[in-house]
């Protein structure tokens, strides 16, 4: 079936432009073009829409509202901005309910290229409901320890914006929508970032306070709550910074280039954030996994997930990761840290980096995780495990 | 008469003679001694009268100094000494040229300053003087003259008012710099607008280009086919199946919408980039550089410009009317300022009409733009249909900093930048009439005379 895409401009020419350059893409998309947020939402309505491609300023309703508003009639709808204004506020507005942000003019591939890899990411998940409930979701909750601490920096006049970053890439979810925003194009910086010290610096202490404070992006999760649903949310985060440092000195240690070393690390520190997601919207599923890992192992982990999920944790935190524009190689390491052997790759990757560092990190647990011996041995370096396993004590 | 008889008269005769000298003689002793009592007190009047006015003089805190015709210093008060930083004994005697700066009398004494020129009058002038430390400084210099029995004498009172012209220059230089910097600001926001009025055609002028490459690519696909087929032809080796290829290919690349869409493609494209040309051609008028004079410029033109170059403020609220008057004289302005003036009026009218405008709603408001010429003067009316000024801050909305706006959206700077220079600087006026939730109208008249206009 033809994917629907809904493209939402107030000049006619650019959607007549837009229209025309996807024309290659006919067979595949079947694509409807309006030129203002009501009737975008009169059509939604009627008949839902895949992806939505919406400007930001038009009259009447601009992009943030129709996003808002599309998000409760269709969560599992793939939104992205398209959008000529620089203004800061503008952007600020859709920060929470868009999933990518471009801005024109923008290369048609790379919106092209947008489009299709969030529809490619939606094949990790087949379970229609969960792909609508991670597409609604505008952010992830922070640790309330941490959140706090950042509130309180922002309100010190004293404090670095270094400081700031270093806070943020202690948290989860501040790491992850931190990313997603300076990657989005609307930060107009055409590089990919994948530490959140930098993020912090590019955006700048006045962005960073107008996005905490008043937009409220990061949010505290109610820890006791998960606690009482048998979900440690300390212990992942203790877990994700130790996979993220290990991952990181493996990569180091083969000689991986720089990019490959920031996205381990930052794969590494996300590659369980599926395991939140699920906390959160889905809880009973994700006791039941628990319990199915300490019967079964990883296989029984595995078998759990398919039967309840139809897809992994990973696949579940690499769909909002892709679908959040974060960096390719991060997405993929995340998708696959179980089963690093489903993708052909036969190059050393954050993947790899991820997927060692989370055996290493789990190896006193006995629980029957094992690294993934054919893929190692396909990349040639199965005899490096003694090596990196003593990285990982030091 | 016998002997004894004239002698008892002649002493009769000599005693009062004598008493008649001695009676004179204490009348004049005691009129010297009044007149003694009188001139001692005198005295001590004059005295008391010269401490009292000296002490006044030193007490003055203005310079007070006399010099004679000659232009040397005869007396010098104490705030005289203080500001030229001199004492009294020093500067008496001297030519009081020394404490002016030299290219003030060109050469000549202070006291040809005066020849003729005075009377009973008081000249005022503001010179710059010259301090010991030959410091130049700015100073108000009075000039009066007086005569002393025979002797002609200028008294000279100076006030040093380097203070004054400090904190007159810190207040020229703060309201460029308030003007610069709302300036910078309205490019700042301008240049965020502009880009976008930018952003949008080039969007689409490169989609379209990549659609006409696309098309291109297919278009010659097509040929490919159409040359075999008349090659085959030609050898008389056409077969259905080649001929039914052909027509699959056509379909395939949907020749038809080729067909309609690549006209339609090259128009759009074409006429983005004549958006981009304009609002570029805008921007150049609009920004003025270096114009720091008063020229004769068609207003109307500036009007144009100033509405392109703001269309992303206004578009999303208001259409735009311009009634402009053809028959415009061109009218000396400073360009810059007044492109500023008119800016801040549309960006106004376009905040006052999203403030009426419901939410939601898709309907805009009108902005329209007039200009006429009404006797010696060149009107221009900028009429909004938004929210109104309501009466009880009409009185206040041209004051600096004065604004109803939220932090972010306004700095209370527009009207008050538009008063001073189309007032100020133009010799203009502005003025507006106003109906609470109808609309409002700014009227600027500037005068089409360049002898009428003040020069800033
Ligand atoms: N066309 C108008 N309609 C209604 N109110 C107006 C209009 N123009 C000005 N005002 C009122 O006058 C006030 C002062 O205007 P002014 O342009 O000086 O400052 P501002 O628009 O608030 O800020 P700035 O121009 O510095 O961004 C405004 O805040 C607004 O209340
Ligand atoms: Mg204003």
């Amino acid at each position: 079936m033809k994917k629907r895409i809904l493209f939402v401009d107030d000049e006619r020419d650019l959607l007549n432009g837009l229209r025309r350059a996807l024309r290659g893409q006919r067979k595949e998309w079947e694509m409807t073009f309006v030129g203002s947020g009501k009737e975008a939402l009169e059509l939604a309505e009627s008949n839902p829409f895949d992806a939505i491609v919406t400007d930001m300023r038009m009259p009447g309703m601009d992009g943030a509202q129709l996003l808002e508003e599309l998000v409760h009639l269709q969560p599992d709808i793939v939104r992205i901005v398209l959008s000529g204004q620089s203004d800061k506020e503008m952007v600020m507005k859709s920060v929470l309910p868009a999933h990518q942000y471009l801005n024109k003019p923008c290369d048609i591939d790379h919106l092209k290229n947008a489009i299709i890899r969030a529809f490619a990411l939606r094949e990790l998940i087949h379970d229609d409901k969960l792909v609508a409930l991670i597409s609604g979701m505008e952010s992830l909750p922070s640790l309330p320890s941490l959140y706090l601490k950042l509130v309180g920096m922002l309100q010190d006049s004293d404090v670095t914006v270094r400081a700031v970053g270093e806070m943020l890439a202690k948290d989860l979810a501040m790491t992850s929508k931190v990313l997603q925003l300076v990657n989005s194009a609307f930060f107009g910086l055409g590089r990919r970032i994948t530490n959140p010290v930098d993020a912090a610096s590019l955006l700048g202490m006045n962005v960073i306070k107008g996005l905490v404070l008043s937009i409220g992006i990061f949010s505290q999760c109610d820890q006791s709550k998960l606690q009482s649903q048998g979900f440690s949310v300390d212990r992942l985060w203790a877990h994700s910074s130790k996979v993220a440092s290990i991952a990181k000195r493996i990569a180091v240690a083969e000689h991986a280039e720089k990019s490959v070393v920031e996205d381990s690390m930052l794969a590494g520190f996300l590659h369980d954030i599926g395991k939140l997601i699920l906390a959160l919207n889905l809880p009973e599923i994700l006791q039941q996994l628990q319990m199915a890992s300490q019967d079964g192992g990883l296989a029984g982990l595995h078998h759990a997930e398919e039967m309840a999920l139809g897809t992994t944790h990973g696949g579940v935190g690499a769909y909002l990761l892709g679908l959040w524009g974060l960096p390719e190689g991060v997405v993929s390491a995340v998708a696959f840290h179980h089963d690093p052997g489903a993708l052909p790759d036969a190059e050393f990757s954050a993947l790899t980096a991820v997927h060692v560092a989370d055996v290493l990190a789990n190896d006193d647990a006995s629980d029957g995780y094992d690294f993934d011996h054919d893929y190692l041995q396909r990349l040639g370096i199965e005899d490096r495990i003694e090596a990196w396993r003593q990285l990982a004590l030091e | 008469m016998n002997q004894v008889e004239r002698f008892a008269r002649r002493c009769e005769r000599e005693r009062s003679a004598r008493n008649q000298a001695e009676r004179l003689l204490e009348e004049k002793s005691l009129e010297l001694y009044h007149a003694n009592v009188g001139l001692k007190q005198l005295a001590r009047d004059l005295a008391e009268k010269e401490q009292r006015s000296s002490s006044i003089l030193d007490a003055a805190v203005d310079g007070i100094v006399t010099v004679d015709e000659q232009g040397r210093i005869d007396s010098f008060n104490h705030a005289a000494e203080m500001i030229f930083g001199c004492s009294q004994k020093e500067a008496i005697g001297l030519d009081f040229s020394l404490f002016m700066e030299s290219d003030e009398m060109n050469g000549g004494s202070i006291g040809d300053l005066s020849v003729g020129v005075l009377g009973n009058r008081t000249m005022i002038r503001e010179i710059n003087g010259k301090r010991s430390d030959e410091t130049i400084f700015p100073m108000d210099l009075a000039l009066s003259e007086t005569y002393l029995g025979e002797r002609r004498l200028l008294i000279l009172v100076i006030r040093d008012i380097s203070q004054r012209k400090q904190a007159e220059l810190e207040r020229v230089k703060m309201e460029l710099q308030l003007r610069q910097a709302q300036k910078l600001e309205a490019i700042g926001q301008l240049a965020a607008g502009i880009a976008h009025e930018i952003n949008t055609p080039t969007q689409f002028v490169s989609d379209n280009t990549s659609f006409l490459q696309d098309a291109f690519q297919d278009i010659k696909k097509l040929c490919g086919f159409r040359h075999r087929v008349i090659e085959a032809v030609e050898a008389d080796t056409l077969t259905p199946e080649l001929i039914e290829t052909a027509k699959a290919v056509a379909d395939d690349i949907d020749i038809d919408y080729l067909h309609d869409e690549i006209p339609e493609a090259i128009e759009q494209s074409l006429e983005g980039l004549r958006r981009i040309k304009k609002i570029v051609g805008a921007m150049k008028e609009f920004s003025h550089p270096g114009t720091e004079e008063k020229s004769c410029i068609d207003i109307n033109q500036a009007i144009r410009s100033t509405v392109e170059v703001s269309r992303n403020e206004w578009k999303y609220f208001a259409e735009m009317v311009l009634e402009l008057d053809p028959a415009l004289p061109a009218t000396p302005c400073l360009p810059g300022e007044l492109n500023q003036a008119i800016l801040n009026l549309i960006v106004n009218a376009a905040h006052a009409i999203e403030d009426q405008a419901e939410d939601d709603s898709d309907s805009l408001g009108t902005i329209t733009i007039r200009t006429l010429k009404r006797d010696e003067r060149v009107e221009i009316k900028v009429t909004d249909t938004g929210c109104g000024v309501s009466e009880d801050i009409s009185g206040r909305i041209f004051d600096p900093f004065f604004t109803t706006k939220q932090v972010g959206k306004g700095t209370g700077q527009g009207l008050a930048i538009a008063y001073s220079s189309i007032v100020d600087r133009h010799g203009g006026t502005i003025g507006l009439e106003s109906e609470i939730g109808r609309g409002t109208t700014f009227t600027i008249t500037l005068p089409v005379n360049m002898a009428s206009v003040k020069t800033g």
